[in-house]
């Protein structure tokens, strides 16, 4: 029997940084990952994260997955075991491990449980048809296996793994019937779903998949309108033909080894089904297990990350490593996921947590002295609670295309645009998110109290060099540069398809809902870089269209 | 409309419909691991992690109980299925201390 002092299962982004985090501490780990490739999803995460520079914000997930396992390789006190699944914790401590085909088994003095999660499944008549995928199924196919899934697909879902792998699939070529949510509102993050209505794909709330057809394999789905009680209104059928499905309703909590070690399990909706109750440093119920990640509550991989390393500061700590150093190492992590959950977007994840310190207050004894021990006394939780702010009540939250009204208020003075070049921030909603502000060297984008404030642009400072345009994780910023000539101005938009235009091309330009508004010379095109990947295209457009035009399309492809 | 309960698939490794769920709980069974044990749905190589949440919501939905209320099914080991091979290779060497030679 192998012993360690330190064992993390799962090698995501919670598992890599609770690795890390127990090690910088100086204890001894071995973490285990069921994957060829540690990563979890963000080995085919090729978007760029939201969230502040402590959870690498603006960075695209691929690269942090291989940064975060490069540190882990380098690391001479984390033993990495790959292809290996945990198979069961018993009542003794023990850990099974079918490791290089053999049944092993580990004793580690501490446990971090950080198994991620699994996509949950609809039950609709043909849901087992070959074409019915699950969102990640396919973003796995794409990003990782490199195979293009399908023709044209219907998105089951507006949450954000809906929106990200719908607009992947434009990127990789693939036509996008719509994307439907059931829902009343859009659940991800409108620059999502901005992004992908200029690129001419549909939004579809309060709509259903009623059923899948086809003869051996998906030839179409059919969906409907749903009323406030989530029944299909008849009368409102349609036929949307498409070789593929892809289910993107959310995910649970991969729970089973928790509940077999006995851990305290709560259902708790917000946080998406049954997850471990832990206390504020991440320790179950049963000394010693610690959980993080999408495994206690589904949330965005930063908060994940940030997860991990706090249950690994604390394993570390419980050991007797670094007593004095672990404590502030320990707060900060709280306050980084305070900040993360403290917009409206992470009202139900401090419900679900809240709900969580309850039971434990009802639940167990043993969690009360377990806080007592942290010696941490701040409540973080209810503090972001107080910082609650405005949702978006307007049509903006259905379709993901700004109002009049929701432009008007963020568009500079008709004096300041005359005079020359200006970012619009076209980003309403307070998302965890600030890229914008380190990316302005002007020091122009500035938010009011943290980062989940939407982005004011000083109309003074900015002088329109449009750095920001590549660095914005949400494709969210423009620059428009109404001096540009007497009859054209200009439109800087940033660009993430292939292929890329070049400078003298005419390309028809888009509106925010993808509709066509005439053909427009492509006047320059810069690089975002190697790693960053963003184009910025400027084009030409008559000066009446520049406040519209926010899209391109070269040839058949609207993006 | 025409009921298309046998064309809705539940558990994908059991080949399990929702015809046969509704049909047990037709019948008066009324936790998880009962419908697992007769019709063994979240048997399969996933072990349940497509189909539990599933039937479930079923069990919700017709006994009128919150999901916090319906019983979890007992997780036990392994996770995932193991080869027989691996099992006893691992007994065998604890037993002797010795790898056991693999039988081709």
């Amino acid at each position: 029997m192998k012993h360690i002092e330190v064992m993390v299962i799962g090698g995501g982004p919670a598992g890599l940084c609770a690795a890390l985090a127990a090690s910088s501490l100086g204890a001894k780990v071995l973490l285990v990952e069921r994957d060829e490739i540690p990563g979890g999803q963000l080995v085919k995460q090729t978007h760029k994260f939201f969230g502040s520079e402590k959870q690498y914000a603006g960075d695209r997930g691929i690269h942090i997955g291989q940064m975060l396992l490069e540190n882990v390789i380098a690391e001479q006190d984390i033993e990495l075991w790959t292809d290996s699944t945990v198979l069961a914790i018993y009542e003794d401590g023990v850990v099974t491990v079918e490791h290089e085909g053999k049944h092993t088994k580990v004793k580690p003095d501490r446990l971090i449980i950080a198994t991620g999660a699994a996509e949950k499944f609809l039950s609709f008549p043909g849901n087992d048809l070959p074409g019915v995928y699950g969102a990640g199924a396919v973003q796995t196919l794409m990003n990782v296996d490199g195979v293009k899934p399908a023709k044209r697909v219907l998105m089951v879902g507006a949450g954000n793994i809906g929106l990200i792998v719908s607009y992947q699939l434009k990127q990789a070529g693939v036509e996008i019937a719509a994307v439907i949510e059931g829902l009343p509102k859009i659940g991800g993050y409108l620059v999502h779903a901005s992004k992908i209505q200029r690129a001419g794909i549909p939004v579809l709330t309060r709509h259903t998949i009623l059923e899948a057809y086809g003869n051996g394999q998906v030839e179409g789905a059919i969906i409907a309108s749903i009323d406030e009680t989530w029944q299909p209104i008849p009368g409102t059928e349609q036929k949307i033909p498409c070789d593929a499905i892809c289910l993107a309703v959310g995910l649970s909590p991969l729970t089973e080894l928790a509940w077999q070690a006995g851990c305290a399990m709560a259902f708790v909706r917000e946080l998406s089904g049954h997850v471990p109750v832990v206390d504020d440093l991440l320790e179950s119920s049963r000394p010693g297990i610690y959980c993080a990640g999408d495994v206690s509550g589904i949330e965005e991989a930063s908060a994940a990350m940030v997860e991990g390393r706090l249950a690994g500061l604390s394993a570390a700590f419980s050991l007797g490593y670094e007593a004095n150093e672990a404590k502030a190492l320990q707060q900060s992590a709280m306050e980084e996921l305070a900040e993360l959950r403290a917009g409206p977007m992470g009202q139900h994840i401090r419900d679900g947590i809240n709900k969580v310190k309850l039971k434990r207050k009802i639940g167990n004894h043993a969690f009360e002295n377990q806080t007592e021990k942290s010696g941490i006394v701040k409540d973080y939780s209810s503090d972001a609670t107080n910082t609650c702010r405005a949702e978006i009540k307007t049509s903006l939250i259905n379709d993901g295309i700004p109002t009049k009204e929701e432009l008007d208020a963020i568009y500079p003075s008709d004096k300041r645009l005359t005079e020359g070049p200006i970012a619009i921030v076209e980003c309403f909603q307070e998302i965890p998110c600030n890229p914008c502000v380190k990316a302005c060297k002007r020091g122009a984008i500035s938010m009011l109290r943290d980062i989940n404030d939407v982005p004011v642009v000083d109309e003074e400072l900015c002088n329109g060099c449009g750095l920001c345009i590549s660095l914005c994780p949400g494709l969210a910023i423009f620059v428009v540069d109404k001096s540009y000539s007497g009859d054209m101005a200009l439109i800087k938009l940033p660009f993430e398809y292939v292929p890329v235009p070049k400078s003298g091309h005419f390309v028809a330009g888009l509106d925010r809902a993808g509709r066509e508004l005439g053909r427009f010379e492509v006047v320059r095109v810069t690089s975002g870089g190697d790693k960053n990947k963003t184009f910025t295209v400027s084009l030409a457009v008559p000066h009446d269209l520049v406040m519209e035009v926010r899209g391109i399309r070269i040839g058949e492809q609207a993006i | 409309m025409k009921n298309r309960d046998a064309e809705i698939m539940i558990c994908r490794c059991e080949d399990v419909t929702r015809e046969t769920i509704l049909k047990c709980i037709a019948e008066g069974y009324q936790t998880l691991d009962e419908i697992k044990r007769v019709t063994r749905a979240g048997m399969g190589p996933c072990q349940g992690r497509t189909c539990r949440q599933l039937i479930a919501a079923e069990l919700s939905r017709h006994y009128g109980m919150p999901m916090e209320e319906v019983m979890m099914t007992t997780f036990r080991p392994p996770v995932k299925p193991i080869s027989l091979g691996a099992l006893a290779d691992a007994y065998e060497h604890e037993r002797t201390g010795h790898k056991h030679e693999k039988i081709v």
